[in-house]
């Protein structure tokens, strides 16, 4: 999407939905169906002391948002505050046009599912098991999985391309292949939007570039994907949309070459550095040792 | 799968030996045919209808109940908690019930008939106890917060029941059977007291074995499949506490089973599914109680000895040969 307008376009879009002003000024049938997300002014207090200071996150069907940004920016609390595994102290967060403090847990599941970075692994579970629990928030209590069900968990893990080896033990799996399997645990919740928190950070080379490719397909076959990664360079390459965190506040959104810029790497990161992109190919190229001029001019 | 099959059909045929081992074996032995048709109505010797049906079936029912109630509170523990050394003992609940029934038997032995009913109070105040302290202030609900909260509410009671112990040392051996823990030939009436805390807790059990699956992928993969590991949490505790207090009215502190009982299950399984370990720890759980019991009470017969160490003595070996092999 534009950086700019398109930015402007969305928030309008979704003004129009929630605002004051909103649906009483136009005919139902003409107003825009909600936004999938649309998270604003979003703070967070733990212990008292603020984590998140105001920031605004938002996706679309099919669309890849990054969101980046140093250490302890908030990348991590805005995702999970977004989610409602951390209660936001301040802003508002909408899913398809649902309050996110007015929906049970079962209803939000079904709106966006959460990929944390490294889940534990139980003794003698197979994938297809771990699968399957993910497909439970579609279960009420005590009642089986239907024929339905089952398709579900067997398409969830078809995406995720973990078919190949569902009847493994979580515990013989690789840090590519779990993280993958924990995709499809994701995916079974066949919410329209997946949240991955920096699903790559423990990965090589190889098995990053095979979760990366993963999430741009999904995207690629409508899914939304909000994608929080340390790594610039591969923010670069799959993102359609870069979010920058710095401080708690977001501050800026965008296409990677519009947001990434050298004067924000040194803004945000404190690095003399700059990004540059080629032929699908992404690379940050940095001044290693001049961190100490940059960050004390 | 088809070993937890196998597992299960083990451990179902464990307990059918175990019941009927229970029905015949006593001080007076009645043939396994008899025991059978007793049970399905079909007569009997009039004296062997009445030890089996007024002795012996309450007794094996107890010993039933009460094992699957421990082995299925060590399990959603242990699951809730994440926490392998998890089980009664560690929500307090052992402690307390130990604390309620020795102050009856010490301090009032003249109410023993209060002895079920104040040693399942205290067991549910110590567990509330801990999850009033443990889902306080920060962190609420964290699994650090409730072991240590349990292991200091533990303390206190253990250390009030000593304390009554040394001040009354004339009375303690009566008390030892309970520590000890051991069923009694009572009839249904301790059950027909404590029956509603049993069914509440196995009812409550029934509906967390799916969020505790959930569970097990960690708190943020439970989170996102709608649930709330810390709801989750406290209605493990819950169930745990109620079971445990249940079975501590009845047949004294056992808490070891419920230790014990799921890890034997989730190594001879291969699987820490709570679909397969909640039902099956209750299934072992019942055998083992039945079938020690029954050891317990023939073996120097007519002298009945507590049960507790009978259990140990099948569980453990059992135990320590399956740790072996476990990854």
């Amino acid at each position: 999407m534009a950086s700019g307008e398109g930015q402007s376009r969305r928030w309008g879009s979704l003004r129009r939905t929630h605002g004051p002003m909103g649906v009483a000024g136009g005919p139902p049938e003409a107003s825009p169906p909600p936004a999938l997300l649309d998270a604003r002014d979003v703070e967070v207090e733990i212990a008292g002391v603020p984590i998140l200071r105001g920031a605004d996150l938002g996706v679309e069907a099919g669309e890849l948002v990054a969101i980046v940004g140093p250490n302890g920016a908030g990348k991590s609390t805005l995702v999970r505050a977004v989610s409602g595994m951390q209660k936001p102290s301040g802003g508002s967060v909408f899913w398809s046009g649902r309050a996110l403090g007015e929906m049970r847990g079962r209803e939000l599941a079904r709106l966006r599912a959460f990929v944390p970075q490294r889940m534990p692994v139980p003794n003698g579970v197979s994938v297809r098991e771990a699968v399957t629990i993910g497909r439970s928030s579609h279960l009420k209590p005590l009642r089986r999985l239907t024929g339905e069900d089952r398709d579900g968990v067997e398409h969830a893990m078809e995406r995720a391309r973990v078919t190949r080896f569902a009847d493994r033990d979580l515990t013989t799996l690789s840090g590519g292949e779990l993280q993958r399997v924990q995709i499809a645990i994701g995916l079974a919740q066949e919410a329209p939007v997946l949240i991955a928190d920096e699903p790559t950070s423990q990965l090589d080379l190889g098995a990053t570039i095979g979760v990366a490719g993963l999430l741009r397909d999904l995207a690629g076959s409508g899914l939304a994907v909000l994608l929080v990664v340390h790594d610039l360079a591969l923010a670069a390459a799959v993102a359609d949309t870069v979010v920058v965190v710095s401080e708690g506040r977001t501050v800026a959104t965008g296409p990677a070459a519009k947001v990434l810029t050298s004067e924000r790497l040194t803004e945000v990161w404190k690095a003399e550095a700059h990004l540059t992109e080629h032929d699908g190919r992404t690379a940050l190229h940095v001044a290693w040792l001049k961190g100490d001029d940059v960050r004390s001019p | 799968m088809a070993r937890r099959a196998l597992v299960f059909a083990a451990l179902v045929a464990a307990l059918l030996a175990a019941v009927v081992c229970s029905l015949a074996f006593g001080a007076v032995k009645v043939p396994i045919s008899e025991v059978i048709d007793i049970v399905f109505g079909k007569g009997g010797s009039a004296t062997d209808v009445q030890i089996v049906e007024t002795l012996r079936l309450p007794r094996t029912v107890e010993a039933m109940l009460v094992g699957a109630a421990l082995g299925v509170a060590g399990a959603i523990l242990q699951g809730a908690l994440g926490n392998p050394l998890a089980s009664p003992d560690v929500i307090g609940v052992t402690g307390g019930a130990g604390f309620g029934a020795i102050l009856i038997i010490i301090v009032l032995p003249g109410s023993i008939a209060l002895l079920p009913l104040t040693a399942l109070a205290f067991g549910l105040l110590a567990a509330t106890m801990v999850f009033a302290f443990a889902w306080s202030g920060r962190n609420r609900g964290s699994v650090g917060k409730v072991v240590l909260a349990g292991i200091a509410v533990l303390s206190l009671f253990t250390a009030g029941t000593t304390g009554l112990l040394a001040a009354f040392p004339e009375r303690a051996p009566s008390a030892i059977f309970f520590i000890a823990g051991g069923l009694t030939s009572s009839g249904w009436r301790d059950l027909e007291t404590v029956w509603p805390y049993f069914a509440a807790g196995f009812f409550v059990a029934l509906f967390l074995i799916r969020p505790l699956d959930r569970l097990a992928l960690g708190d943020d993969v439970a989170a996102s499949l709608g649930s709330r590991p810390q709801v989750i949490r406290l209605g493990a505790g819950i169930a745990a506490a109620l079971l445990a207090a249940a079975s501590a009215a009845i047949a004294g502190l056992l808490g070891f089973l419920g230790l014990v009982v799921p890890h034997v299950v989730r190594m001879a399984g291969g699987t820490s599914s709570h679909t397969y370990v909640v039902p099956a720890s209750a299934i072992g759980g019942a055998a083992l109680l039945a079938g020690a019991d029954t050891l317990a009470r023939t073996l120097r017969a007519p002298i009945e000895m507590p049960v507790g160490p009978f259990m140990v003595v099948l569980g453990v070996p059992l135990f320590l040969w399956l740790l072996r092999k476990a990854v």
